[in-house]
């Protein structure tokens, strides 16, 4: 403590400090796991033990081997439909939220984001009972007469791993269209109305395209959400719904193979990236030149 | 001076007392287990008829034994609980000592399956005997009794067409491996050459067709059944997810397959660090008493090697589960038959 008696010293220090942990504490608990994932996985694993030798075996065994490429096809397809049924269920309701008016609006959009409070888990308990074979699903469509007998289609496949994830995953969606469509002045829609346009074409070419930045990143989000998630094929899809993410969880279990199951999280993570640099991509230009 | 002299004597008072928790240390006997394995009551009264102090630290995961035995080199503790398949693995170490089973009056009195120790599977080695059996449960099938008539009395009833989509089971391919080797009739279920591992993957593609779903944790299957048409579920969880489906009502009995069911066998053994050889060896001989075995399976649901219990009828074939040839190349087995069409 030799330089209290003058302040400058002092201060300096402190914003070193700061500057210091700024820096720190990404690298230490971002950049640092992650290269050390991504040196995993030039690794190889020899009777339960990880072998330190560098080498490409686990990329050569993605790319050759003749169960991986089509099941991490079949997740990226499973995904962007899932992006694509949440913006199209997340869009009107986003649009409806901002035709409301204040407090209402946002006591609505709170409503629509409760579920985010409440455990992971426990949704997907929840809607694999309302979609089982006894559950309310087909007990509603059995009782309206739109099914003779209660159907397996909704539980234990695809469609239920698409159905959950949609569900799960939609007040995502609708956070970003709702702000980029909260943003729009409204002098812009007034103008659109004096010059004498109606409604309809108000919103395709004013409300519509200054709101696409919100829709890019409803989606990006939305889909690299869905694309990491193991637990909802795992407890939804049943024998044929196989997710990238469930094999590259087995890997950690008994498999014991983390070199392969890093290599894996490479290809997943540039597919992620990927996404992140297209929602962002698509959301700044836009944004930017209103 | 005369704080000094208080001083001294304070200390001496100190290290007398020091010696002589040390010492009351020493005569207590360390047990490490698993929850369920000795419970208060049991240490209280067996520290009644010997004598003996226990101290006992529970465990809970095999990889935590193994640290806690191993980081010590089995000075930490006199005796602990460790199944079959991981025993051989401490032998090898050099961290267990032999048991002399004249010591054990009450291993006399065992159910005939466990009393020949040399036909268990992984508790002997070179004619010595390393572990005492006490606590199992069979890895069986539950089935539906209105369902499923008459009652099914092997895993080959998983392959049958009229239960197509009805039936749960269990999201691993090791053990999913071995029982579908059992069920194919291989001897060694746990040692597979090329020939049989394409045989069994073959086979479980195909049960995986007749499968409605792959669970992980018994409180899942119980949820799968409640709200869906199951009529036959591998119960990875033996008696307790037997116990907890008819609990919540569910018309379902057990059945060990006749051609075998897998089991997990868990064994006391004595450390090579073990102080008093003798109270370890009183330790093990209390816990095979009728009383001590028939709470054991009363509070937890398991099997015991003394008093029958629902785990096994006496002419249930039980086999013993042991480290598999290749854990890899099982897992990479099951992802491929999990990624079949």
């Amino acid at each position: 403590m030799s330089g209290t008696s003058s302040t400058l010293p002092g201060e300096r220090r402190l914003s070193l400090l700061v500057t210091v942990l700024a820096f720190s504490l990404p690298i230490i608990f971002v950049l640092v796991p992650l290269a050390i994932f991504l040196v995993y996985s030039f690794f190889s694993v020899d009777q339960g033990t990880i072998v330190h030798v560098p080498t490409l075996g686990n990329y050569i065994r993605f790319f050759t081997d003749p169960i991986f490429l089509p099941v991490f096809w079949n997740t990226i397809v499973l995904c962007v439909s899932v992006a694509a049924i949440c913006i199209l269920l997340a869009y009107p309701a986003a649009y409806f939220l901002t035709t409301l008016k204040g407090r209402w609006r946002y006591a609505l959009l709170m409503l629509l984001l409760v579920p985010l409070l409440m455990s992971y888990v426990i949704k997907i308990y929840a809607i694999r009972s309302i979609l089982g074979l006894n559950g309310f699903l087909n007990k509603a469509l059995v009782a309206l007469g739109i099914l003779d007998h209660p159907s397996t289609l909704f539980v234990f496949n695809m469609n239920a791993i698409l159905l959950t994830l949609s569900l799960l995953l939609i007040p995502f969606a609708i956070l970003p269209i709702f702000l980029s469509l909260e943003r729009i002045p409204q002098t812009l829609l007034r103008a659109s109305d004096d010059l004498g346009a109606s409604g309809l074409q108000t919103f395709l070419r004013i409300t519509l395209p200054l709101s696409l930045p919100g829709v890019a990143s409803a989606a990006s989000f939305v889909f690299v959400l869905a694309i990491g998630d193991f637990l909802t094929p795992q407890m939804v899809g049943g024998v044929s719904g196989f997710t990238f993410g469930r094999i590259l969880y087995s890997q950690f279990g008994t498999a014991y193979n983390w070199p392969f199951g890093a290599a894996l999280s490479v290809a997943l993570a540039i597919v992620v990236i990927a996404a992140i640099l297209v929602g962002e991509r698509f959301g700044r230009s836009r944004g930017t030149t209103v | 001076m005369g704080l000094k002299k208080a001083f001294l004597k304070l200390a001496t008072i100190g290290l007398g007392i020091g010696l002589m928790t040390s010492a009351a240390l020493a005569a207590n006997l360390r047990v490490l287990a698993w929850d369920g394995y000795a419970d208060p009551d049991w240490v209280k009264d067996f520290t009644a008829a010997t004598g003996i102090g226990v101290d006992v630290v529970f465990i809970g995961s095999d990889d935590e034994i193994w640290a806690k035995i191993k980081g010590s080199e089995g000075q930490d503790f006199d005796v602990f609980a460790v199944n079959t398949a991981q025993l051989q693995r401490y032998i090898k170490a050099d961290l267990v000592s032999p048991i002399d089973i004249t010591k054990l009056p009450n291993q006399k009195e065992v159910l005939p399956r466990f009393r020949d120790l040399s036909q268990v599977s992984g508790d002997t080695k070179d004619g010595k005997v390393y572990g005492i059996p006490f606590c199992f449960d069979s890895i069986g099938l539950i089935y539906d009794t209105d369902k499923v008539k008459p009652a099914p009395t092997s895993m080959s009833v998983l392959w049958d067409p009229a239960y197509k989509g009805k039936i749960l089971a269990y999201d691993n391919g090791e053990h999913n491996f071995s029982f579908t080797a059992l069920t194919l009739g291989y001897k060694d279920p746990f040692n597979l050459d090329a020939e049989q591992m394409a045989a069994v993957k073959a086979k479980l593609v195909d049960l995986k067709r007749n499968v409605l779903s792959f669970y992980t944790t018994a409180d899942e299957a119980q949820q799968i059944y409640q709200n869906n048409d199951v009529a036959l579920i591998w119960a990875n969880y033996g008696q307790q997810q037997v116990k907890a489906l008819q609990k919540i009502g569910a018309h379902v009995a057990y059945i060990n397959p006749s051609e075998g069911a897998l089991a997990w066998l868990d064994n006391w053994v004595i450390s090579k660090g073990v102080r008093d050889n003798a109270a370890a060896e009183k330790w093990i001989d209390f816990m095979l008493t009728k009383k001590v075995s028939g709470e054991l399976s009363e509070r937890t649901g398991f099997g015991n090697t003394v008093v029958e219990s629902g785990s096994a009828g006496s002419n249930d074939k039980l086999v013993w589960l042991n480290n598999v040839e290749d854990p890899t190349k099982r897992s990479d087995l099951w992802n491929e038959i999990k990624a079949t069409p």
